[in-house]
């Protein structure tokens, strides 16, 4: 890549020699639970605060540590990040430190006053949730009137002169109104748009009816090709987040940053991406569960957890072996090792085998076959909690069928 | 010595069908059979024919004013 692109990519952009030193690039800090919002796809089941969330001081620590690894972007997250006291001078912090900080809010309470003590504490940016139009939003986000209180913070931020973004769940209220959406926050001066599947995680797992089925994503991969095109041209740059993919013919359109040979390639958990919960666990991704918890800053450094702890490495120790079902067999299997982990845990019950996928979806329906997602165990009950689901293969129904097969070339 | 985090395999863009091909060797795309280099070198020829038309509107636009 040449240096002017180099230049003209994000902060979070993450290269190959991040990858090759694993710098944790993107940190995605839980700073609390606590939440204002009741959103029915919630992973981590946001609402009241953790038992043993953070100390500022502990706080305060974590960011110099973070730091020391060489990361470049800390996203805080919640449940709602502001319904921390201090969560002004972490911010504060994170930027002394030399990071970019952003907020990523549902917004339900992003006041103008809370709004502008973030600027003058140093706050880059702003990603507000959207999910739906007015009561699509308002139904996923388990409170009434949240849409409109998630556009006016939108506006406010673009007011206090703050990058602002939307962030945007596909699922099965969502995915009819994502025209719509494009067209609504393109009006509130969004200019970054990240579009991620909902996972089955949390609250979501015990809502399949919202879920995606596989077979979808063939709507699903030519709908976000045609809104990134349009995008582009009216200022919005349309980000899908890793668990939406993979190949087939839009993979370069959406994935473009700058190069359309930009390819999914492979989770980045553990390597340049790193999660924080509010309690000091740290995960290799933010939404992993509890299997992937790699240690606590309380007991150890982070550092330490970094580059020595058994489930951070879990992403880089992997090979096509530990792949199973259609993804292993899979023509980009070593490319792609089936896809977003998060996604594929939270459906399956452990990685390695991820049925969202594009590619997947059209070669099964290249054979005249979908497959369908039934859920066969419910999720416990806790934070980052997951139940299973199994694959159900079955034939295309015939009014559904509207594909001309092409020539089929790859293995399994 | 920390171990290195894992390096993508590389992939190559079939300018015929827009899908990415594995480095396997192959001269053709495996969902399309377009010619790998051909299609490269039409992309080609076709960028540098944009980018001649955009200069000569740029030219032309400068001239105008």
């Amino acid at each position: 890549m040449d240096a002017r692109r180099a230049e003209a990519l994000p902060v979070r952009y993450a290269g190959l020699d991040d990858i090759v030193k694993r710098v944790p690039v993107s940190v995605v800090w839980e700073i609390t639970l606590a939440c204002d919002l009741a959103c029915s796809h919630c992973g981590s089941r946001a609402g009241r605060r953790r038992r043993d969330e953070l100390s500022t001081a502990e706080a305060l620590d974590l960011v110099g540590q973070i730091a020391e690894l060489g990361a470049r972007d800390v996203g805080l997250i919640g449940g709602e990040a502001y319904l921390r006291k201090d969560w002004l001078e972490i911010v504060a912090a994170i930027r002394a430190a030399g990071m970019r900080c952003d907020l990523q809010t549902g917004g339900r309470n992003l006041s103008e006053a809370r709004v502008a003590a973030a600027a003058a504490a140093g706050l880059c940016g702003v990603g507000i949730s959207i999910d739906g139009i007015g009561a699509t939003h308002d139904k996923v986000r388990g409170v009434p009137g949240s849409y409109e209180l998630a556009l006016a913070a939108l506006r406010r931020v673009r007011a206090h002169g703050l990058s602002s973004a939307v962030n945007s769940q596909i699922n099965a209220y969502t995915l009819p109104q994502l025209r719509e959406m494009m067209d609504v926050i393109i009006d509130a001066g969004a200019t970054n748009w990240q579009l991620a599947i909902t996972t089955a995680m949390g609250n979501a797992a015990d809502h399949p009816e919202m879920l995606l089925q596989p077979w979808q994503m063939l709507e699903v991969m030519p709908l976000l090709a045609e809104l990134a095109v349009e995008g582009r041209e009216r200022g919005l740059f349309l980000q899908p987040a890793s668990n939406v993919g993979y190949f087939g013919p839009h993979e370069s359109t959406i994935r473009n940053v700058l190069d359309p040979e930009i390819f999914f390639h492979g989770c980045n958990a553990g390597d340049t991406v790193m999660g924080i919960e509010a309690d000091g666990t740290i995960k290799g991704c933010p939404g992993l569960g509890a299997d992937y918890a790699g240690g606590n800053v309380r007991e150890r450094r982070l550092k330490d957890i970094w580059e020595n702890s058994a489930p951070i490495a879990f992403n880089r120790r992997r090979t096509v072996e530990d792949l199973w079902g259609f993804c292993r067999t899979c023509y980009y299997a070593e490319t792609c090792m089936a896809g977003c982990t998060w996604t594929s845990h939270a459906l399956m019950g452990r990685a390695g085998n991820n049925p969202m996928c594009h590619h997947r979806a059209l070669e099964m329906d290249a054979r005249g076959l979908r497959e369908r997602l039934v859920k066969v165990r419910d999720a416990p009950g806790r934070s980052f909690d997951n139940g299973e689901f199994e694959i159900v293969v079955e034939p295309v129904p015939p009014a559904a069928s509207t594909r001309v097969p092409d020539r089929i070339a790859v293995n399994g | 010595m920390a171990e290195t985090g894992r390096i993508p395999v590389p992939l190559r863009l079939c300018r015929g069908c827009r899908r990415f091909v594995n480095l396997d060797g192959r001269e053709d795309c495996v969902f399309c059979g377009a010619d790998l280099a051909a299609a490269e070198a039409e992309h080609e020829a076709n960028l540098a024919e944009m980018r001649r038309a955009a200069d000569a509107l740029r030219e032309a636009l400068a001239g105008l004013r």
